[in-house]
């Protein structure tokens, strides 16, 4: 299954919706899409618009891919998950944002093995045919133990 | 020691419950958005979406005040957005320490709200060692929540 999300931003994500509902239309994976207020409906994947964080957790865990805008949030949530996640920025002159700020998160997380991020929605069926596997790199987490020290060392 | 949480909802609370391993043992409550993302959280106090509406961050004022005398946090510690803004100066003036961790999002260009709170943050820490240039000697990289 291919979970589609555009996450909790008040501006809609069309360009994303309107391609993944037509590779949805394509393919044999079932794909279900979370779109937020954007106001294209799909007609060949199941859809909806906000949920429970406990729900989307698990939408992010049963799916093979997740397919997502270039937001932390959503990012984070797909690699708890441990699953491989293709990002697409929003872009402010296509009214998916306020600026183009999603370019650099985009960029900066180029160097990680589970995210691959795709500017051109064009190129997406070509990145969910290919079985992109997830590499558990979990290790301890600098920033956690920097800040427990800090907290420590002020008690 | 107790340790109130400041953030909005969405992509901020997450990145905050990425580390909360560092806050184990430890009394924490929430200062956030009402929602449902923050009727998970077992202790929090909920405000309406400030956004960018004046009257909401001054009605805010005399609210989060209550909250903080009354809870006494040793510290705040906020992961943003525009939330922190009222939390962060009313705990400056209460003389209560804070610490501000730009978000994830923030890789070349620092947010609005950690322009406006570096100038009173106590600890003040970026998740990209190129946001560092973009503020002054205060900032640090302690390290992202990836």
């Amino acid at each position: 299954m291919i979970f589609v999300t555009v996450g909790n931003h008040y501006q809609g994500f069309e360009r994303l919706v309107r391609k993944m509902d037509e590779i949805a239309g394509r393919i044999d994976e079932k794909v279900i899409m979370q779109i937020g207020t954007t106001e294209y409906k799909p007609v060949n994947a199941e859809y909806f618009d906000f949920d429970e964080y406990g729900k989307i957790q698990e939408l992010n865990s049963s799916s093979r891919i997740v397919v997502s805008h270039a937001g932390v949030g959503s990012i984070l949530t797909a690699l708890e998950q441990k699953k491989p996640i293709i990002i697409v920025p929003r872009l402010k002159n296509f009214s998916e944002a306020m600026d183009d700020h999603q370019l650099e998160i985009a960029e900066a997380m180029s160097e990680n093995h589970n995210v691959k991020a795709v500017y051109d929605v064009k190129e997406l069926e070509n990145c969910l045919t290919k079985n992109l596997n997830f590499l558990d790199e979990s290790k301890d987490n600098l920033l956690v133990n920097s800040v427990k020290n800090y907290l420590s060392s002020i008690t | 020691m107790k340790i109130c949480l400041v953030c909005s909802h969405g992509g901020h609370l997450t990145e905050i419950l990425k580390i909360m391993d560092a806050f184990e043992g430890n009394d924490v409550f929430f200062i956030t958005y009402e929602g449902m993302r923050a009727n998970g959280l077992v202790k929090k106090y909920t405000m309406k979406n400030l956004g960018k509406n004046p009257l909401r961050f001054l009605i805010s004022i005399p609210n989060v005040f209550h909250i903080l005398l009354k809870e006494k946090p040793d510290i705040v510690i906020s992961t943003g957005s525009e939330i922190a803004i009222p939390v962060f100066y009313i705990a400056w003036i209460l003389g209560i320490k804070t610490m501000f961790i730009e978000s994830l999002c923030r890789v070349k260009e620092p947010s609005m709200t950690g322009k406006i709170v570096y100038p009173i943050s106590g600890v003040f820490l970026v998740q990209w060692k190129q946001l560092l240039d973009k503020f002054g000697k205060k900032a640090q990289y302690w390290g992202n929540v990836l």
